[in-house]
């Protein structure tokens, strides 16, 4: 019997099954099966898991509230009002609904965790380079990570450990030694609190992390959830991550930078299965026939990332744009090493150790969102009235995953409490140190117990 | 040796000519920089050498070369969705090996990009290069009298990069259609870019083949220009000398060294006639065309597209430490060069022979190997000249001879220490070349009965026997006129088959006839000239 003898699984529709299509929520690859599975998805199928099929998602991933695919919206489990968050909504949804005991999905910018939130349940995005992204479509290399969703913790523990193994096709796959290197360093911190008591556990509460646009009943839930850690014994920590304003320009211009270019492959002619153009009557000059099919091919919201991210690459604002956002990108890392008590095992030398010991945290704890469930008419009006400025105003809803995502760290939504509002699932952040992934997992089942 | 002058010559020239395909330069050029009016030409060039691994850059497809299409091909190189690269390190070892060769500095670290546009033989809209931050920069190559030049020169070396291969696009093949075949991409390339240092045809064309020279001796890549495994773009600008550089244009599709001299000279001559004339150049890549002998416009460098360069996300940086560096220095072979110097002087070879011998792939080792323990002179002769004749008459290219290094020096010490003459020995070599024979020299030569007849007691006999036989012109002889000389010897060679030891049987008959050789001094001395053939022009009679 292997560890995930039967257990029933969704796949997110941007990894690649050879025995089920693989669409990317998108028209370019209707109907196309790959001739190749993912890493995880063999990993997977090798422990024993019966995966139940392919579900919807944000065409090509981009998207936060899974209205932007060909196979059409997905709707919150709970209500046909409500979306169910994006890019892995279909994921999410089905977990929600019970159609299936947890569901891969892939987390670039909050993508997991963004939908598990809104649709109260577990969303576990690990540490960068953990598990191999060989076969997951990219979106955006040094940011896409292998995530999962599932009913509790102990679920998403069970397939993570599944899932979790160096892939040498993967270059980006984390190196045997600096793995178990980590792995040492994560098992001593895990092995602290084991007992559910957690006095001495330190739980940072970044100031900056408390926006404006956050809705009072996301407030009210991130303050119960710190009375709730309290009560267990853990010590709360105010933290300051100065650049944490920087994260979302940084993460939507190196995102749609590498999605512009990841996605220079889909020509409209080689991989959609069922052409509605016929393409041999698109001969007219040999360039202009990529614009057209493409055009086709796309929907909306991706033209639009392709055009910003291909902008952001000309020659002008390379080093206006692009590279700025490197360098915001390791401010905002830095900022992470600095309130940690753990060393950045990345970094050889303890540069970022300048931090006062007083301000150090062994977690940080934060909203996964900035409100509840948004509700579907506000979403598809946005989505119909075609303006771009609206459109990207949608952007704002990944304040909270998005810095995660580029310091590489490992970081989970937990579902903690109802809107007091409209009583829909909000879910609480758990973001640790780099690679310190079962020790978050460990934290983040202490803070589960309160769901009912 | 046994060869007259007349049929030396002409041997040599079919051998130069068999394995030097491309002459140096083109029949205008002169080997110098001067043009005319202080016009001055200011030429780099950009090669791309295909690695010589056996697997492709990123992938582990193998690589090939006119292999059925679209055979050797995998989901990375055809860019699938989910696809990621592996870096082959064996490329990463060639190219290391490469720029050592070429005195440029390795990085230790350097870095990938992403080069992007569309093509539908770039299946991922983007090559993997390394535009910013290449595997070595700097370095040069020397060219000097020894290769051709008047003056010797040093043409620097900007860096070398790995970058990826594309597909080949085939336009002309079904009209209304582009096909594609994709076994060459992904393929990995060297390419390597010159600092704009040569100032004329004839140094581009013996920089091209120096380099060509030493990626073979490296063994990282076949260099090749006709068969595509090495291409060369050429920027060419004119100016006066003391006025700043002009506007260069480029030149592309040149495949062939002799192609590449004639259309920098084309170019050359166009820019010069139209600043003559008050025209402005522009910025362009231009092709040649062999029958106008012309360069033509290819397109405009203003549309010159954005490739909007992106670190290549997938790949960390390459880090080489100076340990992998050294140990890679260290598995360099000689190159052409030292090798030359070192072979003119070991072997007391001239130019033209020492260049032979590195041209042709294999010979040098062959040679050398047959030298050990034998007189290079002989050696010489008989593996350059012989052998190399021998191939060149039957078009054999010399990768493809047939006689081992154990066969060539056997038959060699068996000529030497008289065991077969000369002639036997030439027709030793034509069996073993037309039968392909693994036999051992003497094998052949037992087998056909062609030992040297050197049994001093047997010749004697048969001299005897004919000169009683023809007692009247034995007299002749004797009575001081040597005209039927030749004669009795000609009837002794043929009863002997050629195979008597020319000294020995001149002795014999001489002896038989009681007369001394000086006084046959219009007799013509050795076996060939004697063996008459139809060509040969030897001197008949007194």
């Amino acid at each position: 019997m292997g560890p995930l003898d039967g257990m029933l699984m969704g796949i997110k529709d941007n990894f690649c099954t050879s025995t089920l299509p693989t669409t990317c929520g998108s028209v370019m690859l209707k109907g196309f099966t790959s001739p190749y599975d993912a890493t995880v998805v063999k990993l997977l199928e090798a422990s024993g898991a019966i995966l139940i099929g392919k579900t919807n998602m944000d065409e090509f991933g981009m998207g936060s509230a899974n209205v932007y695919s060909d196979s059409g919206v997905v709707q919150h489990p709970f209500t046909y009002r409500r979306v169910a968050g994006g890019s892995s909504g279909g994921s999410a949804a089905a977990v929600g609904m019970k159609m299936c005991t947890a569901a891969l999905g892939s987390d670039t910018g909050g993508s997991v965790r963004l939908p598990a939130s809104y649709c109260g349940v577990v969303g576990f995005k690990p540490s960068y380079g953990r598990c191999s992204r060989n076969g997951l479509v990219a979106y955006a290399n040094s940011l896409d990570t292998v995530g999962i969703l599932s009913g509790t913790v102990k679920q998403a523990s069970v397939v993570y450990d599944a899932i979790s193994k160096h892939d040498p096709k993967d270059p980006s796959s984390m190196p045997d030694k600096l793995r178990s290197k980590l792995d040492e360093s994560d098992s001593i911190l895990r092995s602290q609190w084991t007992k559910g008591n957690l006095k001495g556990l330190v739980v940072g509460i970044p100031q900056e992390y408390y926006v404006d646009p956050m809705s009072d009943d996301v407030v009210d839930v991130w303050r119960s959830g710190i009375q709730f850690l309290k009560e267990q014994g853990a010590t709360i920590q105010s933290i300051s991550l100065p650049h944490t304003h920087l994260a979302l320009p940084a993460y939507y211009i190196i995102a749609l930078a590498e999605a512009s270019s990841n996605l220079a492959r889909y020509d409209g002619v080689r991989f959609e299965k069922d052409k509605h153009t016929d393409v041999s009557k698109k001969v007219s000059g040999d360039m202009m026939l990529y614009a057209d099919t493409r055009a086709e091919g796309f929907g909306a919201e991706v033209q639009r990332r392709i055009l910003l991210g291909t902008h952001v690459l000309t020659a002008g604002t390379f080093d206006t744009l692009f590279l700025p956002a490197q360098k915001a990108r390791r401010l905002i890392q830095a900022d992470f090493d600095q309130v940690f008590y753990q060393h950045n095992a990345l970094y050889e030398s303890s540069v970022e150790q300048e931090g006062q010991e007083s301000t150090k945290v062994h977690v940080i704890l934060t909203p996964s969102a900035i409100s509840s469930a948004p509700r579907m008419t506000d979403v598809l009006e946005r989505h119909e009235s075609s303006n771009d400025v609206k459109a990207v105003d949608a952007y704002m809803n990944d304040v909270m995953t998005v810095p995660a995502s580029l310091a590489g760290l490992p970081a989970i939504t937990v579902p903690f409490g109802k809107s007091a509002v409209d009583g829909y699932p909000i879910g609480l952040q758990l973001m640790a140190q780099y690679g310190h992934d079962g020790f978050l997992l460990s934290i983040a089942n202490s803070l589960a117990k309160k769901q009912k | 040796m046994l060869l007259s002058g007349s049929r030396f010559y002409s041997r040599r020239l079919l051998i130069r000519n068999h394995f030097q395909r491309a002459t140096f330069a083109t029949a205008t050029s002169q080997n110098h920089r001067y043009i005319k009016d202080n016009w001055e030409a200011i030429i780099g060039i950009e090669v791309h050498a295909q690695i010589n691994s056996n697997t492709k850059l990123f992938s582990d497809t193998p690589t090939s070369f006119n292999d059925l299409v679209n055979t050797n091909i995998s989901t990375i190189d055809a860019a699938f969705p989910g696809v990621q690269p592996t870096l082959n390190g064996r490329c990463v070892e060639l190219a290391v090996k490469t720029a050592l060769a070429l005195d440029s500095k390795v990085q230790s670290l350097s870095t990938f990009d992403r080069k992007h546009y569309f093509y539908p033989d770039l299946p991922q809209g983007y090559q993997i290069t390394q535009q910013r931050e290449p595997i070595a920069r700097g370095g040069s190559i020397s060219l000097t009298q020894l290769d051709g030049l008047d003056e010797p020169i040093k043409v620097g070396i900007e860096q070398l990069q790995l970058e990826q291969d594309t597909g080949k696009s085939m336009h002309d093949m079904r009209p209304g259609f582009t096909l594609l075949d994709l076994n060459r991409a992904g393929t990995g390339l060297m390419e390597i870019v010159t600092k704009p240092d040569m100032r004329s045809s004839h140094e581009a064309g013996l920089l091209v083949k120096k380099l060509q020279a030493i990626l073979r001796s490296v063994g990282s890549s076949k260099a090749n220009m006709e068969e595509g495994s090495m291409r060369c773009d050429v920027n060419v600008s004119v100016h006066k000398i003391g006025e700043p550089f002009g506007t260069r244009c480029e030149l592309k599709n040149l495949n062939s060294v002799r192609f590449l001299s004639m259309a920098i000279d084309a170019e050359i001559k166009r820019q010069i006639i139209a600043i003559e004339q008050g025209e402005i150049i522009e910025s362009e890549t231009r092709g040649y065309d062999v029958s106008s002998d012309k360069t033509f416009k290819l397109r405009g460098k203003e549309s010159a597209l954005d490739y909007r360069f992106m670190p290549e996300p997938d790949l960390p940086p390459l880090i080489l430490s100076s340990d992998y560096i050294e140990s890679v220095g260290s598995t360099l072979p000689e190159l052409p060069d030292q090798c030359r110097t070192r072979i003119m002087e070991q072997y007391e070879l001239s130019l033209t022979d020492a260049n032979v011998l590195l041209n042709e792939s294999g010979s040098l080792v062959f040679y050398e190997k047959v030298c050990i323990g034998r007189n290079p002179r002989f050696v010489v002769n008989w593996t350059l000249h012989e052998l190399f004749g021998q191939l060149a008459s039957r078009s054999i290219p010399f990768q493809e001879n047939p006689i081992s290094e154990q066969q060539m020096g056997s038959l060699l010490d068996l000529i030497q220490n008289g065991t077969i003459t000369g002639p036997t020995g030439k027709s030793v070599l034509k069996v073993m070349l037309e039968e392909r024979s693994n036999e051992m020299p003497m094998k052949i030569v037992e087998s056909k009965g062609w030992a040297r007849m050197g049994d001093s007691e047997k010749l004697k006999t048969l001299c005897e026997n004919l000169i009683s036989q023809h007692v009247e012109k034995a007299e002749t002889i004797r009575n001081g006129e040597p005209k039927m000389y030749n004669w009795f010897i000609g009837q002794l060679m043929r009863e002997t088959k050629g195979l008597a030891d020319p000294t020995e049987l001149n002795n014999a008959l001489c002896n038989a006839l009681g007369c001394k050789l000086e006084d046959m001094t219009s007799a013509p001395a050795g076996g060939s000239a004697i063996k008459k053939t139809k060509k040969s022009k030897g001197k008949k009679g007194m």
